[in-house]
C-alpha cells in the first residue's frame, strides 16, 4: 500500500490547471487520513482550490469533500499555498469532510491501490528501474571496491601506488574515495573470506599489480618503491592496516587533534600567521631577487643566504653541475602536482641546521634561519629534541660526510611521495604545512629538496655557520659592525627580526602543548556567554563542549543537542 | 570522547526545542492525524501555534476536524503549554464555556515533564476522543466554534 502511494507522484505535471505555473513549483508530501501518502508538485502561487483538483487525481476524495490541514490549520480554496508559508518538502494532511463516516476508508484505499497499480505503470517501473540499478551499483561498487581497497591499501604504504592508480582509474579512484570515506565499508570489504584469503597471498597482490603498466612504470622508475611493493611482509602489513579501521581513525584523529590544538591556543592562529608573514613572504621575496641577491643581501636576511647557499652552489658546479641558488629558488615558483609535503626533508635539513644552532642560538640565527625555511622545522619539540641528541657539529658534519646517510637520504628524498606518505604520519608537521601553501609547495619541490641536502650543499653550509659563529660572536661582543667578515654582515635589526621570530615560533609551539593550563572559563569566554544565550546553562557541559570542539560554538551546540538525542 | 559521556543532563533550551517541534509539524513527522504549526512565522518567541486533531474511527469525532490553539509560554517546557480547542467540542477534559483543556482534567498535562511535546498533547487529546466516556457523548454541530 504505501508502495503503491509513493509510485503515484509527480502525475501532477500533466494536469490541465497546473500548466502554466510549472517553473516555480515545489514538491508537497501529502498524508491521506487513511495513511497514504505520496507527493504532488505544484506551485506555491496556486490556490488551495486548484491543488484540492490536483490532489483529487491522486486519491479518490474528490476535491469538494477535501479539507486540507497545514500546520494545524485548515486550508481555504481561495488563498495560494504560499500564503499559509507552504515550502518545499512540507506535508499537508488530507481529510475527507462531510462523508459517511463507514464508507471512507475503504473505497478510498482500493481505488487510491487500483489508480496507483494500473493507471500508471510508467512510474511503477521508474521506481523499479531504480531499484535495479541501485543494486546495480553497490555491485559494481563492491566488486571495484575489492581492487580499490586493494589498491588503496598497497598506495598507502607504498605512497606513489595511490597516485598513479587514480590517475589511471578515475573511477576507481572514486571508489576509494567512498571507501575511505565509509571506514564501516572498508572494514566489511577486508573483513570478507574473500579478500582475507586476497591478503594472505601476496603472491597474488603482486601479480595483480604487475598486470598494471602504469604500475610497473612506476616500480621501473622507482626501484626502492619496486622493492617495497615486491616484500611479501610490508605489503601484508599494508593491508592490515588497511583492514583496521581503528588504527587509520586513530593516526587521523592524531592529526586533527594537533592541528586544534595549534590554532586553539590564544596565538597559535597568529603564530601560524606570523610564521608565514615573517618567513614565507621575505623567503619568497628574496627568491625572486635571487639573480641580483648581492646588494640586496643586508636588507633582506633570506636574499643573503640564498645568495650565499647560490654562491656555494656554484662553486660545487663540478659537481652539482645544472644547480645554481637562483635555479634552486626559482623551482619554487614552478607549479607542484605532489599532493602533499614531506617530512623527511625535513628531519635531513633540519638536522643539518640545527643541529649546529643548538649550542650557540644567537649566532647562529641565520642559519637557522635557512634550516627553517627550507624545511619548515623551526619549532618543532619533536625535531629540537632530536637535534638536541646531536649537539656537536662535528659529530653532525661527520654524519653527513658519511656516504650511506647521504645515500639514504637521497633515496629518500628523489621520492617526494614516499616523503609526503611520511609527512602525513607526523601530525604537527602536517599541521603546520597545511597552514602554510608555500611551505607545502616549497617542501615538495623535489629539485630543491636534492639540492638542500646534497651532501656538498650541507659540507658549505656547515663550514659557513662555523666560519660565521666566532665572527658573530665577536660582533656582538664588541657591538660594532666587522668589516672583514663578508658572510657576517647583516644588519643587526635583521638578526635582531631573525631571533625574536625563532623566539615566538619556540614559545607559540611550546605554548600549545600547555593549553590546557589557561583554565576553559576564560579561554573560551566568549563562546560560553554565546552558549548561555542560547539558553544552555550547564557551565560544566558547555565547556565540555567547547573542549571537544576547540572552541568552536557552532560544534558545541551540535554536540550538546547530539548528546541529549542519544 | 563518546556522546554519552556528558550522559542526559544536557537541557535542550527552549528556542531549540520550538524548532525542533516546528520542522517536525511543517515535514509532518508525527502520526498524520494530528497537525500543528506557528500562529505567527515572525515571532521570535514562538509563543502561539495553532494544531488540529482528527477525529478517530469509530466515534462520533470521526470525520471531524479540530482546531487548537497552545500557547507556550517562556518557562516552556518546564511549564506545560495552555491548551485550548477553538472548535467546539464536548469532552470531559475540556471546559464547556471556554474550549480550555483542563489541566486537572487531563493526565499529560497534570504530570507535565518537559520531555513532552505540543505532538504528545495533540495525540493524548485525540485518544482522549477515544476513551468510552468521550465518544459516544453528543457533540456540538461541525463548524462552531468557543
Amino acid at each position: 500500500m504505501g508502495g503503491a502511494g509513493d509510485s503515484s507522484e509527480s502525475k501532477v505535471s500533466n494536469e490541465q490547471g497546473q500548466g502554466q505555473g510549472e517553473e516555480g513549483s515545489v514538491v508537497i508530501n501529502i498524508r491521506c487520513s487513511n495513511g497514504t501518502k505520496f507527493t504532488v508538485r505544484t506551485s506555491l502561487e496556486s490556490t488551495v482550490g486548484v491543488f484540492k483538483s490536483v490532489l483529487a487525481q491522486n486519491c479518490d476524495v474528490p476535491a469538494d469533500q477535501q479539507r486540507l490541514i497545514y500546520k494545524g490549520r485548515i486550508l481555504k480554496d481561495d488563498q495560494t499555498l504560499h500564503s499559509y508559508g507552504m515550502q518545499a518538502d512540507h506535508t499537508i494532511h488530507v481529510v475527507r469532510g462531510f462523508a459517511p463516516a463507514s464508507s471512507t476508508p475503504a473505497p478510498a484505499a482500493t481505488a487510491t491501490a487500483t489508480a496507483a497499480a494500473g493507471g500508471n505503470p510508467d512510474t511503477t517501473t521508474g521506481v523499479t528501474r531504480g531499484v535495479g540499478s541501485n543494486e546495480g551499483g553497490a555491485f559494481g561498487l563492491g566488486g571495484a571496491g575489492l581492487g580499490a581497497s586493494l589498491f588503496s591499501g598497497l598506495g598507502s604504504l607504498g605512497g606513489g601506488a595511490s597516485g598513479s592508480f587514480g590517475a589511471g582509474f578515475s573511477e576507481l579512484e572514486q571508489v576509494q574515495q567512498q571507501l575511505t570515506q565509509n571506514p564501516n565499508m572498508m572494514r566489511e570489504i577486508m573483513n570478507t573470506p574473500a579478500m582475507q584469503s586476497l591478503m594472505n597471498n601476496p603472491e597474488l597482490i603482486r601479480s595483480l599489480m604487475m598486470s598494471n603498466p602504469q604500475m610497473r612504470e612506476i616500480m621501473d622508475r622507482n626501484p626502492e618503491l619496486a622493492h617495497v611493493l615486491n616484500d611479501p611482509s610490508i605489503l601484508r602489513q599494508t593491508l592490515e592496516a588497511a583492514r583496521n579501521p581503528e588504527l587509520m581513525r586513530e593516526m587521523m584523529r592524531h592529526t586533527d587533534r594537533a592541528m586544534s590544538n595549534i590554532e586553539s591556543t590564544p596565538e597559535g592562529f597568529n603564530m601560524l600567521r606570523r610564521m608565514y608573514e615573517n618567513v614565507q613572504e621575505p623567503f619568497l621575496n628574496a627568491t625572486t631577487m635571487g639573480g641580483n641577491a648581492g646588494n640586496d643581501s643586508g636588507s633582506n636576511p633570506f636574499a643573503a643566504l640564498l645568495g650565499n647557499q647560490g654562491g656555494n652552489q656554484v662553486r660545487d658546479a663540478s659537481n652539482n653541475p645544472s644547480t645554481t641558488g637562483s635555479e634552486a629558488t626559482g623551482g619554487l615558483a614552478a607549479p607542484n602536482t605532489n599532493p602533499l609535503p614531506n617530512p623527511w626533508n625535513n628531519a635531513a635539513g633540519g638536522t643539518q641546521t640545527n643541529s649546529t644552532t643548538r649550542p650557540n642560538p644567537a649566532g647562529n640565527v641565520r642559519a637557522s634561519g635557512l634550516g627553517g625555511l627550507g624545511l619548515g622545522g623551526p619549532g618543532l619539540p619533536g625535531m629540537e629534541s632530536l637535534f638536541n641528541g646531536m649537539p656537536d657539529s662535528n659529530q653532525m658534519n661527520q654524519l653527513l660526510q658519511n656516504p650511506a646517510v647521504s645515500q639514504m637520504m637521497q633515496t629518500v628524498l628523489s621520492n617526494p611521495e614516499y616523503m609526503n606518505q611520511m609527512l602525513n604520519f607526523n601530525p604537527q608537521l602536517r599541521s603546520m604545512v597545511d597552514s602554510n601553501p608555500q611551505l607545502r609547495e616549497m617542501m615538495q619541490n623535489p629539485e630543491l629538496l636534492r639540492q638542500l641536502t646534497s651532501p656538498e650543499t650541507m659540507q658549505q653550509m656547515l663550514a659557513l655557520q662555523q666560519s660565521l659563529l666566532p665572527q658573530l660572536r665577536q660582533q656582538s661582543t664588541q657591538e660594532a659592525a666587522q668589516p672583514g667578515a663578508p658572510t657576517g654582515t647583516p644588519n643587526n635589526t635583521g638578526l635582531e627580526m631573525l631571533m625574536n621570530m625563532f623566539g615566538d615560533l619556540g614559545a607559540g609551539s611550546l605554548s600549545a602543548p600547555n593549553q590546557p593550563n589557561v583554565p576553559p572559563e576564560e579561554l573560551y569566554a566568549t563562546q560560553l556567554s554565546q552558549l548561555q544565550e542560547m539558553g544552555f546553562f550547564d557551565t560544566q557541559e558547555n565547556i565540555r563542549a567547547l573542549r571537544a570542539t576547540a572552541g568552536n560554538v557552532h560544534a558545541a551546540v551540535e554536540r550538546l543537542l547530539g548528546n541529549l538525542g542519544q | 570522547m563518546t556522546l554519552g559521556s556528558g550522559g542526559s543532563s544536557v537541557v535542550v533550551p527552549r528556542n531549540f526545542r520550538l524548532l525542533e517541534e516546528l520542522e517536525r509539524g511543517e515535514k509532518g513527522i508525527g502520526d498524520g492525524t494530528v497537525s500543528y504549526g506557528m500562529d505567527d512565522g515572525d515571532d521570535i518567541y514562538m509563543r502561539s501555534w495553532t494544531g488540529t486533531v482528527i477525529g478517530p474511527h469509530n466515534t462520533v469525532h470521526e470525520g471531524r476536524i479540530y482546531q487548537l490553539k497552545l500557547f507556550c509560554d517562556k518557562d516552556y517546557p518546564e511549564k506545560p503549554p495552555s491548551v485550548r480547542f477553538h472548535s467546539r467540542i464536548n469532552i470531559t477534559c475540556v471546559n464547556h464555556e471556554t474550549g480550555v483543556v483542563e489541566p486537572k482534567k487531563f493526565a499529560l498535562l497534570a504530570n507535565w515533564q518537559r520531555e513532552y511535546t505540543m505532538e504528545d498533547i495533540l495525540t493524548q487529546l485525540k485518544k482522549e476522543m477515544a476513551t468510552p466516556h468521550n465518544r459516544k457523548l453528543v457533540q456540538p454541530p461541525e463548524g462552531t466554534y468557543f
